[in-house]
C-alpha cells in the first residue's frame, strides 16, 4: 500500500516540476528582450546591469533554470513590475481575501448542494427533484461574471444595498467590530453570488449519486436488517457518498481558483484572482509568474490530497493500485 | 434521428445558426457603428423619452409632419445634400402654437448643421447655450418640416434627431445598437465553440486511439501529459497565454484546444483498450492486418458516436471560456462577442448610467447557447448509451 | 410458524412506450415455514420463487400488487406498517441473500454490520456485542479475525458465510435464504448446506431454502415445495417426489436427472 502513496506523492511530483519549467518558459522566454520579464525595462541601465548579475541573466539557460527553480521553491518571487514591492509581499496582503472568499463559498454551497441533492433524491418526483435537475444545467450555463453583474446592479447600483466595490471601505472603519462587519458587508454580494452559482452542481451530483446507491442491493439488504430509515441513510447511504464527494470537493478547487479571478474582477476585490489579472494585462511577469505558480501549486496539492482522502474514505481503494493503470 | 427534431434544442440551434449568418442584414447599419445617443433605452422601455429618429425630405415629398408627445430630443441635426444650390429656397420648421415658422437653413450644397453649432443658434435667435432641439421642441404637439417655396428642387433634407430610445434593445456606451451587437456575437461563440472543442476532440481521439491501442511507453508519456495539463488551472493559463501570445480569435481557439482535449482522451483510451482485445480485432491482427488499417477502419468507427456526444457536451466549456477571457479584457478589442459586450458594460459605466439592457441580452445569450449544447449533447448521450454497452458487432 | 396463503404478486413495470406492462410473478402460493425443520423452495429461473421469499420480510418494490396473507404466528405480515415490520424483520424473521448480491455495504466492515443490528434490536453496546461477534462468526464457521474485513476482502464462500452469521445476530426464529450456494464451488456449498442443516437441527431454526438447484434443494430439506411459472406444481417429502412426480415438468426434470446419474460416460 505504501507503493501507491510513494507513487502518487512522484507523481504530484514530478508535475510539479513540470510546472516549474512550463513557468519558466512562459514567463521568462517570452518573445522579446528576456531581460524585460525579470527585471524592469523603465530601470536604468546601471540598474538593469546590477540586476542582471543579481539574477544570472548573463548565465547560460539551463543555470538560470536552477536559479529559477531554487528561488521559486524558496518563496522568493521577485519585485513587481507594477507597485515596485516584492511580489511576495503583493501576495501576502492578498492571499488571506482570496482564501476568505473561496473557502466560504464552497464550503457553504457544498453543504447547501449537498443537503438538496440528498432531499430531492429521498423524494423522488417532487417538484424539488425536478428544481435540481434543472439547477445543475441552469448553474453551468450562466456564465459567473454574468450573474454577479445582475446582482451588482440590482443590489448595489440600483438598489444601494451593498456596496458597489473593494473588500473594505475607504477609509477602513476603526475598531474590530466596526471592522468585521464593514469587511462581511462587502464580502456577502460575492459570496453569495458564488453560492448560487455553485450549489447546482453539487446538488445534481449529489442527487444522482444518492439515486445510484438508493438503488443498491445493500440499501435493500439494510431494510431487511429492520434498521430505521435514518439509520440507513445516514450510516449507509451518506456514509457510502462520502468518499466520492469528498473526492468532487477537493478537485474542485482548482476550478474555484478560476472563479476567484472572475469574481474579484467584479467586485473589485483586494484578492490574488485580480492580481493574476493585473499582473498578466500589465506585463508585469514577475508577479504574474508567481500567482501562476502558487495556483498550479494549489491544483497539484489538492488533487494529492483528494487521491489520499479517497484512500482513507474508500476502503476499497487502499489495496494497491499498481495494476489498474 | 427523428428524435432530434423533436427537440427544442435543434431548432434553438437552427434559427441562432441563420441568425450568426444573415442575422446582419435585419439592420441597416454594420454593427460597429454608432447609429444613436450612448445608453440609450430600448424602444419599448419608457415611452417618454423621445426616440432617436431619422427623417428626410425629398422632391416627391416635401414636407413632413411629425405628431410629437415626448420631451424633445437631446441633439438636432440636419443635413442637405444638393446638386443645384437654391438660397432663395429655406427648410422650414413649424412648431405648435406659433405661426411663424422657424428658418433652419437656405437649401445650399453640403449644408450640414448640429444644434449645438453656436451660429446656428444665433441664426434662429437662440441663446448660444445647450442645445437647439430644446427650442425646436418645446412643447408636445404637430410639428411640421418643409421646404419654402414653390417648384421643383433637388436633393434632400434629412434631419436627425437624437432621444433616448433606439431599437429593440438600446445603445452601448458608444451609441451602438445592441441588438445588432447581440446578433453578430452569436457568431463568434459559435464559431470558438465549435472550432475549439473540434480541434479538441481530434487531438484527443488521436493521442486516446494511441494510448489505448498502442499501450507501453506510448500510453504511459500520453498519460503522463494528460495529468501534467489537468493540473494546470485552466482560466490562470488561458489568461496567460492570451495576454503574452496574442489576442486574436484563432490563438484563443488554439489555446482553448490544447488545454481540453485531455478527457476525450481519457474516454477514447478507455474504449481502445477495452476493444484491442476484442475478438474481432484479434481476428484481424491475426489476419495480417496493419495498426494504421486498423484504427482507421474499425476502432474510429466505433469512437464516432461517443465523440459525437463528447463533443457537443464540450462545446459550452469552450463558449464560457471564451466568454470569461473576452469579459476580463483578453480578447481582441475589434471582434464583437458576447464576453466582450459584458466587459465594455462593466468597464465603460452602464451601471452607473444604469443601462441593464446592456447586460441582460449577452448574459442571456450565452446562457441559451449553453443550455442548447447540453440538451443536444445530453440527447445524443442517450442514443449512444446503449450500443456503447454492446462493445463491437458479436 | 410462517403461513403464506393464496399468495398473488404481480410486478407493475412501465415501458419504454409509456404503458404499463404487469408480469405475474406468483399466482396463488401457499406454504409453510415450521420451526425446527428446512424447507426448500426450487424452481427455475423467473418461477417466482425469489418473490416468494422477499415478500415475508416485505421487501418486495413499492407499487407491487400483493394479495393473499402471509402469517407469522397468526399475525398477517402484509397488513402491518413499516415501524411495525422493522421490529419483526431480523429479530424474528432473517435474510441470509443470494451471494451474487452486493449485500454489504461496501464502507464499512463486516463486523460493524453485526454490530449495528445488535445495536439497534438488542441494545448492546460495542463491548458486549465483541464477544457475541465472534460466537456468531465461529457458529457460521469463520475465523473471528474477518469481523474487521471490509466485504471486498472476504472471499465468495467468507461472505456467505458472514451473511449468515449476520442473520444469525439476532437469534430469529426463522432464517429465509436466497439461494445461498450459487456462484460457490462445490465443497463450499456443501459446507454452507451443513451449516444450516445443523441449524434447522440444533437450534430449531425455521429455515426456507430457496435455490434453483434441485438436486441441493431436495438433499437438504424435510419438505419440498417446487413452483414454475409463479405457481406451486409440486409439494413433499424429496424422496417421494423424486420417486413419484406427480406433475409433468417435475417428472421431465427426474428423468433428466437419473439420465445424468445413469449415464457412466
Amino acid at each position: 500500500m505504501s507503493g501507491y502513496w510513494a507513487r502518487r506523492t512522484g507523481s504530484a511530483l514530478l508535475v510539479l516540476g513540470l510546472v516549474l519549467v512550463l513557468n519558466f518558459v512562459l514567463f521568462r522566454m517570452m518573445p522579446g528582450d528576456p531581460v524585460a520579464s525579470i527585471i524592469d525595462p523603465n530601470f536604468s541601465p546601471d540598474a538593469k546591469a546590477q540586476l542582471s548579475a543579481l539574477y544570472g541573466l548573463d548565465k547560460p539557460l539551463p543555470v538560470q533554470f536552477l536559479l529559477y527553480v531554487k528561488s521559486t521553491l524558496s518563496f522568493d518571487f521577485g519585485i513587481s513590475f507594477l507597485t515596485g514591492r516584492p511580489v511576495m509581499e503583493e501576495l501576502r496582503s492578498r492571499v488571506p481575501n482570496t482564501v476568505a472568499l473561496l473557502g466560504t463559498s464552497l464550503l457553504l454551497s457544498s453543504f447547501l448542494g449537498t443537503w438538496l441533492g440528498m432531499k430531492a433524491a429521498l423524494k423522488r418526483g417532487s417538484l424539488l427533484e425536478k428544481c435540481v435537475l434543472w439547477s445543475g444545467a441552469l448553474s453551468f450555463s450562466f456564465p459567473s461574471f454574468f450573474v454577479q453583474l445582475v446582482l451588482l446592479m440590482a443590489f448595489a447600483a440600483t438598489l444601494p444595498l451593498f456596496p458597489l466595490r473593494g473588500t473594505l471601505s475607504v477609509p477602513p472603519p476603526p475598531g474590530g467590530f466596526a471592522l468585521v462587519r464593514d469587511y462581511l458587508w462587502h464580502m456577502a454580494l460575492p459570496i453569495f453570488s458564488l453560492v448560487l452559482l455553485g450549489f447546482g452542481g453539487w446538488a445534481l451530483y449529489v442527487r444522482n449519486l444518492m439515486v445510484k446507491i438508493l438503488g443498491e442491493d445493500f440499501i435493500l439488504l439494510a431494510r431487511a436488517r429492520g434498521l430505521p430509515r435514518k439509520n440507513i441513510i445516514r450510516g449507509h447511504a451518506f456514509r457510502t457518498l462520502l468518499p466520492p464527494l469528498l473526492t468532487i470537493f477537493l478537485l474542485s478547487l482548482p476550478g474555484v481558483v478560476s472563479g476567484a479571478v472572475i469574481t474579484e474582477t467584479v467586485f473589485s476585490l483586494h484578492g490574488v484572482g485580480r492580481f493574476l489579472l493585473e499582473a498578466v494585462t500589465g506585463h508585469d511577469y514577475p508577479a504574474a509568474g508567481a500567482s501562476f505558480f502558487l495556483l498550479a501549486l494549489l491544483t497539484v496539492a489538492c488533487n494529492l490530497l483528494s487521491d489520499v482522502l479517497y484512500g482513507i474514505t474508500d476502503p476499497r481503494v487502499r489495496l494497491d493500485r499498481g495494476a489498474q493503470r | 434521428m427523428r428524435g432530434l427534431l423533436k427537440r427544442w434544442s435543434f431548432w434553438c440551434l437552427m434559427i441562432l445558426v441563420l441568425a450568426a449568418l444573415f442575422g446582419n442584414r435585419l439592420f441597416d447599419a454594420p454593427p460597429g457603428a454608432e447609429v444613436a445617443a450612448a445608453f440609450s433605452k430600448p424602444l419599448w422601455l419608457d415611452r417618454t423619452l423621445p426616440p432617436t429618429l431619422e427623417l428626410a425630405l425629398t422632391p416627391e415629398k416635401p414636407s413632413l409632419e411629425l405628431d410629437w408627445t415626448y420631451g424633445s430630443p437631446s441633439r438636432f441635426s440636419l443635413r442637405v445634400e444638393t446638386a443645384h444650390s437654391a438660397p432663395d429656397r429655406f427648410v422650414e420648421w413649424r412648431i405648435p402654437d406659433r405661426e411663424e415658422p422657424f428658418r433652419l437653413t437656405p437649401l445650399r450644397t453640403g449644408t450640414e448643421l448640429d444644434g449645438r453649432d453656436i451660429s446656428f443658434k444665433r441664426s434662429l435667435g437662440l441663446p448660444p447655450f445647450g442645445d437647439a432641439s430644446s427650442a425646436l421642441f418645446p412643447a408636445r404637439g404637430a410639428y411640421s418640416l418643409s421646404v419654402s417655396g414653390e417648384g421643383d428642387w433637388q436633393g434632400s433634407v434629412t434631419i436627425r434627431l437624437e432621444g433616448g430610445r433606439w431599437g429593440l434593445l438600446g445603445t452601448d456606451q458608444r451609441g451602438r445598437d445592441i441588438a445588432a451587437l447581440f446578433t453578430a456575437g452569436i457568431r463568434v461563440s459559435l464559431l470558438v465553440g465549435i472550432f475549439a472543442t473540434l480541434l479538441a476532440t481530434i487531438l484527443g481521439t488521436s493521442l486516446g486511439l494511441a494510448a489505448g491501442y498502442a499501450g507501453g511507453w506510448a500510453d504511459s508519456i500520453i498519460m503522463r501529459v494528460v495529468d501534467l495539463l489537468l493540473s494546470i488551472p485552466l482560466l490562470p493559463i488561458l489568461m496567460a497565454l492570451a495576454a503574452l501570445w496574442g489576442k486574436g480569435l484563432w490563438q484563443l481557439i488554439l489555446i482553448l484546444s490544447v488545454f481540453s482535449w485531455m478527457g476525450t482522451a481519457r474516454t477514447i483510451r478507455a474504449l481502445a483498450l477495452t476493444l484491442r482485445d476484442a475478438p474481432y480485432i484479434e481476428g484481424l491482427r491475426g489476419l495480417g492486418a496493419r495498426t494504421g488499417y486498423i484504427l482507421r477502419r474499425h476502432l474510429l468507427p466505433e469512437t464516432l458516436p461517443v465523440l459525437l456526444a463528447t463533443m457537443t457536451l464540450g462545446v459550452p466549456g469552450a463558449i464560457l471560456s471564451e466568454a470569461g477571457l473576452s469579459f476580463l479584457g483578453l480578447s481582441d478589442p475589434r471582434v464583437i462577442s458576447w464576453g466582450r459586450m459584458l466587459h465594455e458594460a462593466q468597464s465603460f459605466g452602464a451601471f452607473t448610467a444604469g443601462a441593464w439592457w446592456m447586460l441582460l441580452p449577452p448574459g442571456f445569450g450565452i446562457a441559451l447557447l449553453c443550455l442548447v449544447f447540453l440538451d443536444l449533447g445530453k440527447y445524443l448521450e442517450e442514443r449512444v448509451d446503449p450500443r456503447l454497452r454492446g462493445g463491437g458487432p458479436s | 410458524m410462517i403461513e403464506i396463503r393464496n399468495l398473488s404478486v404481480t410486478y407493475s413495470r412501465m415501458t419504454g412506450e409509456g404503458g404499463n406492462a404487469s408480469a405475474d410473478a406468483v399466482r396463488d402460493v401457499s406454504l409453510a415455514i415450521e420451526k425446527g425443520r428446512l424447507f426448500a423452495l426450487a424452481g427455475e429461473s423467473g418461477s417466482g420463487k425469489s418473490t416468494v421469499l422477499m415478500a415475508i420480510p416485505g421487501l418486495l418494490p413499492r407499487g407491487t400488487k400483493i394479495s393473499g396473507q402471509i402469517l407469522l404466528d397468526g399475525k398477517d405480515l402484509l397488513s402491518m406498517k413499516e415501524d411495525e415490520l422493522n421490529r419483526i424483520r431480523w429479530r424474528r424473521v432473517a435474510l441470509v441473500p443470494q451471494g451474487a448480491m452486493n449485500s454489504f455495504t461496501p464502507v464499512i466492515t463486516v463486523g460493524r454490520h453485526v454490530e449495528e443490528v445488535l445495536s439497534v434490536h438488542l441494545g448492546l453496546s460495542k463491548r458486549d456485542s465483541a464477544g457475541r461477534i465472534l460466537s456468531l462468526f465461529a457458529l457460521a464457521g469463520l475465523d473471528g479475525a474477518l469481523a474487521s474485513r471490509y466485504p471486498h476482502e472476504l472471499s465468495g464462500g467468507q461472505k456467505q458465510r458472514a451473511a449468515i452469521a449476520l442473520a444469525l445476530a439476532c437469534e430469529p426464529g426463522y432464517l429465509l435464504c436466497d439461494e445461498p450456494t450459487t456462484a460457490l464451488d462445490v465443497i463450499t456449498q456443501q459446507g454452507i448446506i451443513t451449516t444450516l442443516k445443523r441449524l434447522s437441527d440444533e437450534k430449531g431454526v425455521g429455515i426456507l431454502l430457496v435455490s434453483h438447484d434441485l438436486p441441493l434443494a431436495a438433499s437438504a430439506a424435510s419438505k419440498l415445495y417446487i413452483m414454475k411459472d409463479g405457481a406451486l406444481v409440486e409439494e413433499g417429502d424429496p424422496r417421494t417426489i423424486a420417486a413419484h412426480p406427480r406433475n409433468p415438468h417435475t417428472k421431465a426434470l427426474v428423468n433428466a436427472l437419473l439420465e445424468l446419474e445413469e449415464d457412466p460416460s
